[in-house]
């Protein structure tokens, strides 16, 4: 039983069984995670990548492998087309930073998508204030699809970048990404694809999607929090100037200048997250067992059991219904505010999400404060989406 | 579920159903807004104050159920005191809200003291006191106020 490599699910809250259906804010990690930490710290410790002693050529083996595990998990070329960063949020500062900015003059556009998190919008509003581009948004309908009719104007000789989500938090809308980064290519304009909630669920293949950088979460697909990596075509990642500057991304200092490591270790200044990357590497490992495909069907059937449970529910309206969606919820209910909701469902054990998932202008779009979201993983079941349904009956009950 | 219950209880699911003093009066003197943006809370105050005193307390907005009935509650004891009253009704809610003084502050707060419940839910004490803040904010000429 997959669900038993899990150690946090077991447990009761609030007297009830956890129901844990929060996994787009973050997942749960399974024991070999946990262990692979456990074990850097235990038996491992040592900095990497400049001890001559045993301790480190194992820490350090054992930090390099990770980044091969994930470069096999998102079928990278080479784990030297993989950065480790703190997660996709650093990830796209990174490459606005060092990639972007330097292209940029006053005029020149930056494409992102309606769909975006915060965290692939922000960094890109910072880069306008300091070069004096424009932010350009491709629209979404009231499906939570984007709508591409107008991609050749919104893509043209002043779009020098463009940043979109693969799997939406807030909506699981799956964007056409393979679809949106040829048509971008056409017209010479390198793509960032945000892969915060696709690599948990789908099988994603860096080199068939052809993207320019994509973002990988730790902690959003079973690994440790503040882990995370960046993968950038080799071309880029040779060309750009470094992120951060210290010790490790440098291969000889004198007072007068630096010549800097060679790719990855160039942007990988100071001691970095060894144990969460270690730990990472083994979430990759796990969901490789696992098999993607095996996680992506079973995540397909969970999430048509979820959807038709909902609609039971009179008065619930889902918010974002692509045809091409992850099993992830956001929902209203007629008369209960979502934070009632949380708060009622949690003392049913129901774990979810409410608010406006770090995604405010998906909000604003619907004219509504935030959601209630429920997301789901594989290790989820079909008797837990019974015990959601049947606790948000009981909400509706009691303000009735 | 009884501690839901202690939450939920029936004088706030009646204030959330049916508000007291619910929408924008055509006059105002003192406004302001309150936004808890991460739980989606939003509540304006509109007061109508003179010579010192609120002659009339309204609010809108679309915030959870604790929101809410502390709003109505609200704009139903403020109504008519003065200004310095109104503020002194605020301190004893924020010292209801956390342990220090107790009894006497619930003695004075009267029917809002119900609302001593939610402090059994951590997380939803900014929902309660937001509306407060709020009022604080419009009697002393701030647009905004968070709870957050």
């Amino acid at each position: 039983m997959l669900r038993e490599a899990f150690p946090c699910l077991h447990q009761q809250v609030n007297g009830k069984d956890l129901v844990y259906f929060d996994n787009a804010a973050t997942a749960m990690r399974p024991q070999v995670v946990i262990d692979a930490v456990n074990d850097y710290y235990c038996r491992h410790n040592a900095n990497i990548h400049r001890g001559v002693h045993c301790l480190s050529g194992r820490a350090t083996d054992l930090y390099e492998q990770a980044r091969a595990s994930l470069a096999r998990l998102i079928h990278a070329p080479s784990p030297d087309n993989l950065i480790f960063v703190r997660g996709c949020t650093e990830a796209v500062n990174l490459v606005a930073q060092t990639f972007v900015r330097e292209r940029l003059k006053p005029g020149d556009e930056i494409l992102i998508s309606h769909l975006e998190h915060h965290s692939n919008i922000v960094p890109w509003q910072i880069l306008c204030q300091q070069t004096g581009a424009k932010l350009k948004v491709i629209p979404m309908n009231d499906r939570g699809e984007l709508v591409l009719d107008e991609l050749d104007t919104l893509m043209n000789e002043r779009t020098k970048f463009m940043s979109v989500i693969h799997v939406s938090n807030a909506l699981g809308t799956i964007n056409p990404v393979k679809e949106l980064i040829a048509k971008a290519h056409a017209k010479d304009i390198p793509v960032l694809v945000d892969g915060a909630q696709s690599t948990p669920h789908l099988k994603v293949d860096v080199q068939d999607l052809d993207c320019d950088f994509y973002t990988v979460s730790g902690h959003k697909m079973y690994g440790p929090t503040g882990s995370g990596v960046l993968y950038g075509k080799a071309t880029h990642l040779e060309a750009m100037p470094p992120y951060h500057g210290g010790g490790e991304m440098i291969s000889k200092v004198t007072f007068e200048e630096t010549v800097y490591n060679k790719v990855p270790a160039k942007f990988e200044a100071g001691t970095p997250n060894i144990a969460g990357g270690i730990g990472l590497g083994a979430a990759a490992e796990f969901m490789l067992d696992v098999g993607l495909e095996a996680i992506a069907q079973r995540e397909d059937h969970l999430k048509q059991y979820t959807e038709q449970a909902l609609k039971t529910i009179p008065g619930l309206r889902i918010l974002g219904e692509a045809s091409q969606k992850s099993p992830v919820f956001s929902f209203l209910i007629d008369g209960i505010h979502p934070h009632d909701i949380g708060t009622i469902i949690d003392h049913h054990g129901v774990a979810i999400r409410t608010g406006h998932h770090c995604t405010m202008p998906i909000f604003q779009f619907f004219d509504v404060p935030g959601s209630c979201r429920a997301s789901l993983a594989f290790y989820n079941t079909e008797h837990e989406v019974d015990i959601l349904v049947e606790s948000l009956n009981q909400a509706k009950a009691m303000f009735s | 579920m009884s501690d839901l219950n202690t939450l939920y209880k029936q004088q706030v699911l009646a204030h959330n159903k049916n508000p007291q003093n619910y929408g924008e009066p055509a006059h105002w003197t003192h406004h302001a807004e309150g936004l808890n943006a991460i739980c989606g809370d939003q509540v304006h105050v509109y007061l109508t104050i003179e010579e010192d005193v609120i002659k009339a307390a309204h609010f809108a907005g679309d915030s959870c159920a604790i929101s809410m009935a502390s709003a109505s509650m609200m704009t139903e004891l403020v109504t008519g005191q003065s200004i310095f009253e109104a503020l002194h009704l605020f301190a004893a809610f924020k010292q209801m809200m956390s342990d220090e003084g107790l009894a006497e502050a619930k003695e004075v707060l009267g029917p809002v003291a119900c609302l001593v419940s939610v402090k059994k839910f951590p997380a939803r004490i900014k929902s309660a006191l937001l509306c407060w803040y709020t009022l604080n904010a419009a009697i002393n000429g701030q647009p905004t106020a968070t709870t957050e």
